[in-house]
């Protein structure tokens, strides 16, 4: 026989509750990390050593989506996608989705390679693919105006706003960190088996250019203003300890005036590249080349944009335009 | 009192509680489903059903100039008020509901402990408590506890409603301070529903941290929804909550609600503005409680009733009922009067003169009228400075009436615009700009920045593209349309070079310029070689060496080994990028302030700087724009 239950049952009930959530909370804080080696769980690409100075390269494909598929052929040969992707794998694509801006003003990735990318990955067998960024301006805005989410939903992803909670912080433990201690990370990126990191090409008011090293400030939680007193050693800091497992360039259009929020059609100009490689700063040093891309003239040489030297003397990638092994 | 407990009790008695509670419901849906403004834009009418109905505001705005149609619905609950006196109070009023929930739940003895009480004195029970007695006694313990002493305390809503609206009168809508929809719109949507979201966030995220299945689920499933604020879009720490009267709009609510231990409905018989008007309205209504001659006198219906609508006639005459204060809640008819006597009928609509302190005197309403007439230029007196840009320190929402004085007059300070406000930016302020601004919006920039698209739609450029435009009930706030908010402006930026770090300490930065959403950007930089901290912090010694190493290089060129030494050292000089606002462009949108690193007040802040060319005062106008009303009255663009 049952007997009702009582208001004192219920509260000690709840009491007991509470107390067990406290104490499997302590557990979780206090377990122990697993060794020292990256807080991330992505692996690298199977080749990541091999092609650290290569890149794929598709130019004047009008199609991006074609563009995308051509310049991972190119760097990854047949296999494409499964080099990297394995059934079963969560994927975390983190493309730039920082602004509140349509399409045609250029200051996010286009919504055609965030798709493409999607439908790759998980015609490679991945088991979910999650999309998402911690957007400058409000994020359910930026998520819509720029069309990402419908289109990468449309393509059978798991798009969420970034929640405040989840980022967990991450110690800065690497010999070749110089300025950053510690950050909060998203827990998607810590979490999944293989980071994709899609930037898109922009001109950037302080660090010269926004390629794929600037793109990962998107997986940083907490003050990011605080990140930009030191800005290219802080980048080269957030990328030797953010490894993504592959990293695409969306430079079919170039953002070339009024960078990183740009906001105008006609600071846009096409270029019809995407480039890709598994290493940021192998990318981001054939990108930064004006030679490549149409920056304005006289923005920058290669050299000035120091965050992608300072990757390359942290041994990501290279920054010498003669090494780069272009896949083409 | 539920019908079950009480078989006599009419049955408008039970519509008008079902009624009441779903009005509160509607309330308080609406006010979670907009509070994101997400369902705003198409049917801004959401959001403000129940400020664009409140006869007060109509009357305010009209006495203060500030008359606008959508007000129009007032009329509406006029017209109930001349059929049905103060049905609005008894019946739809959200302020009124929630104190009847309040005294409910917290002041109504239960019935078996007060059989316990009156057994136990042995007043009359004998141990013997049967059924009818349990619900007599329940009815008495329901009654007021006041016994409706202080009667004359009605009359303060009176003379509050002319104090206010001959203020109103002078161009101040201060009335919106004491308005029950007011009210309830700013503590519930500046202060409980902030606080009920941190804590449905709180437990949602324990509940995560401890693996609880689905709860990760469910917090996505509540931000997607956006029943939940999306807590990456505020600034750490800033959850919607009107931080600098948050607590204070707690607390006057929790005072009205929490008066009823003295007296039930205290805030609605004695103080309320528009119960007041209500209650004149239906003065004339054919519809009122009236008492037969079949009433025995006993004082019952003058005891128990919670508005107190019952007074004694004079001498041996029936009691009668005050149609200014009765608010057709049902509660006596029927089941209150042993006699059957009361009921609510229609008849003569003449008005009985109600007992002397009932009704304000004459002398009395002339008092009042007087108060307001000398409160109302005293609010004022700083009015010319106020409406001087140099002076006025509020930096009001994009579509703001001006000059701010037409502003104030039609402000309810009803914080509909706080609420809605998606990145927190808007908040109540003080006294900053007299007393007559208390509770009127301005930005605080180091909280939130002003959206410069937050009422937009993908690929839209048409309709509204501010929501505290389309919130606003009485037009203080104007809707702009997405090329007018682009152009409007809030102030101008301006550098603290003593706090921003370039400027300051020589530390790269240009966070204000890369997020600065004007296109193109109203902040730009000048690279300047300056001077090099890492330099700065050589010792003497080596400062001199370095100097040497440089003369020598210049003169005769240095060794190899000379030439790596100075490598080696800082150099003395580097080149540091300097941000400068350009005026013209700079909207004052508040994005730069609320990005800024510098902890503490900002190394660059918005501020009501002339905008246009020297000698030229416009704000939000491009220079040279007549001052015609239209521009008078605060449309923003060319």
């Amino acid at each position: 026989m049952t007997r009702p239950l009582t208001r004192r049952d219920f509260l000690r009930g709840v009491g007991a509750a509470a107390c067990g959530a406290a104490l499997a909370g302590c557990a979780g804080s206090v377990a122990p990390a697993e060794g020292p080696a990256s807080p991330l769980r992505a692996r690298p690409h199977p080749q990541a050593d091999a092609w650290a100075s290569r890149i794929g390269l598709a130019q004047g494909a009008a199609d991006p989506a074609a563009g995308v598929r051509t310049a991972i052929e190119k760097l990854c040969g047949p296999g494409g996608v499964r080099t990297f992707v394995r059934p079963g794998d969560r994927v975390a694509v983190k493309p730039n989705i920082a602004w509140a801006q349509g399409p045609e003003t250029a200051a996010n990735v286009s919504p055609e390679v965030v798709a493409e990318v999607v439908r790759l990955c998980l015609a490679a067998g991945a088991g979910r693919v999650k999309v998402f960024d911690n957007s400058v301006n409000p994020a359910s805005k930026s998520y819509e105006f720029s069309g990402i989410e419908a289109a990468a939903r449309a393509a059978g992803a798991d798009v969420a706003v970034c929640a405040r909670h989840r980022f967990r912080t991450i110690r800065f433990d690497d010999p070749r960190v110089r300025n950053l201690a510690e950050w909060p990370i998203y827990e998607d990126v810590l979490e999944a088996d293989v980071l994709v990191n899609l930037a898109v090409a922009k001109v950037h008011n302080l660090s010269l250019v926004t390629l794929c090293m600037k793109n990962l400030m998107g997986v940083q939680g907490g003050d990011r203003a605080k990140m930009h007193q030191d800005i290219h050693q802080n980048l080269a800091d957030l990328n030797v300890i953010v490894r993504p497992t592959f990293n695409l360039l969306d430079a079919t259009r170039v953002m070339i005036s009024g960078g990183p929020t740009g906001g105008r059609p006609d600071y846009v100009v096409r270029a019809d590249t995407i480039v890709c490689g598994t290493s940021a700063v192998t990318v981001d040093a054939w990108a930064a080349d004006p030679a490549n891309l149409p920056w304005p003239k006289g923005h920058h040489d290669l050299a000035a944009v120091r965050h992608i030297a300072l990757g390359a003397e942290a041994g990501l990638g290279t920054a010498d335009p003669s090494r780069i092994e272009v896949a083409a | 009192m539920t019908p079950e407990s009480n078989p006599r009790a009419h049955p408008l008695h039970a519509a008008r509680i079902a009624v009441q509670l779903a009005v509160l419901l509607l309330f308080l849906v609406l006010l979670v489903l907009t509070a994101r403004g997400t369902a705003v834009a198409d049917r801004p009418w959401l959001a403000k059903l129940f400020l664009a109905s409140d006869p007060l505001l109509l009357a305010g705005a009209a006495l203060a100039g500030a008359f606008t149609v959508a007000l129009l619905w007032a009329l509406a609950v006029v017209a109930l008020s001349l059929l049905a006196p103060r049905a609005y109070c008894g019946w739809l009023c959200p302020l009124g509901t929630l104190q009847d929930i309040v005294d409910r739940l917290l002041f109504r003895r239960r019935p078996s402990t007060v059989a316990l009480w009156a057994m136990a004195d042995g007043s009359g029970y004998g141990g013997q408590v049967r059924r009818r007695d349990l619900s007599a006694i329940a009815r008495r313990a329901a009654a007021d506890r006041s016994k409706n002493a202080a009667p004359h305390l009605r009359q303060v809503k009176v003379g509050l409603l002319v104090l206010m609206l001959v203020v109103a009168l002078f161009g101040a809508a201060a009335y919106g301070w004491l308005d029950p929809n007011s009210i309830m719109t700013r503590s519930f949507g500046a202060a409980i529903l902030p606080m009920a979201d941190s804590a449905a966030r709180a437990g949602l995220v324990a509940a995560e941290r401890a693996g609880v299945p689905g709860a990760a689920g469910a917090y996505d499933w509540a931000v997607a929804h956006h029943l939940l604020a999306q807590d990456t879009d505020l600034k750490e720490g800033s959850r919607y909550l009107a931080v600098t009267w948050g607590w204070t709009f707690t607390v006057v609510l929790l005072a009205i609600l929490l008066v009823q231990g003295y007296q039930r409905r205290f805030w609605c018989r004695n103080l309320c503005p528009l119960g007041a008007m209500l209650g004149l309205v239906g003065s004339v209504s054919p519809l009122r409680p009236r008492v037969s001659s079949a009433c025995v006198r006993c004082g019952r219906c003058a005891e128990e009733c919670k508005m107190g609508a019952f007074e004694p006639g004079p001498a041996e005459t029936p009691y009668r009922g005050v149609v200014q204060e009765c608010i057709l809640c049902y509660a006596c008819a029927r089941a209150m009067c042993p006699a059957d006597a009361i009921g609510i009928r229609f008849g003569s609509p003449r008005p009985l003169a109600p007992a002397r302190g009932v009704c304000p005197s004459r002398r009395a309403m002339l008092g009042s009228a007087a108060v307001g007439a000398v409160l109302g230029p005293a609010m004022l007196l700083d009015r010319r400075a106020r409406e001087k840009r140099e002076s006025n320190p509020m930096l009001r929402p994009p579509g703001a009436l001006e000059p701010d004085g037409d502003f104030q007059a039609a402000c309810v300070r009803c914080g509909a615009c706080v609420r809605i406000c998606p990145t927190n930016a808007l908040h109540p302020s003080g006294v900053e700009n007299g007393i007559a601004g208390l509770w009127t919006p301005t930005f605080i920039f180091a909280i939130g920045a002003c959206d410069y698209r937050c009422a937009a739609k993908a690929g839209d450029a048409g309709g509204s593209a501010n929501l505290c435009g389309i919130v606003c009930p009485t037009g203080a706030i104007q809707k702009l349309t997405q090329t007018e908010k682009a152009e409007w402006r809030i102030g101008t930026a301006v550098f603290d070079r003593s706090r921003c770090l370039p400027w300051a300490r020589g530390e790269e930065c240009l966070v204000c310029e890369e997020q600065c959403p004007v296109a193109p950007k109203a902040i730009s930089h000048e690279t300047v070689e300056t001077a090099n901290n890492d330099w700065l912090a050589l010792d003497e010694d080596q400062r001199y060496r370095y100097e040497q190493l440089q003369a020598k290089r210049t003169a005769e060129g240095l060794t190899r080994e000379e030439e790596a030494e100075l490598a080696a050292m800082p150099p003395k000089t580097r080149p540091l990028a300097l941000p400068h606002v350009l005026r013209d462009r700079c909207i004052g949108c508040g994005v730069c302030e609320n990005v800024c690193p510098v902890d503490g007040p900002s190394g660059i802040r918005v501020e009501r700087l002339q905008t246009g060319a020297t000698g030229w005062g416009g704000r939000g106008k491009g220079q040279g724009a007549g001052p015609g009303p239209r521009a008078r009255r605060g449309r923003g663009g060319k």
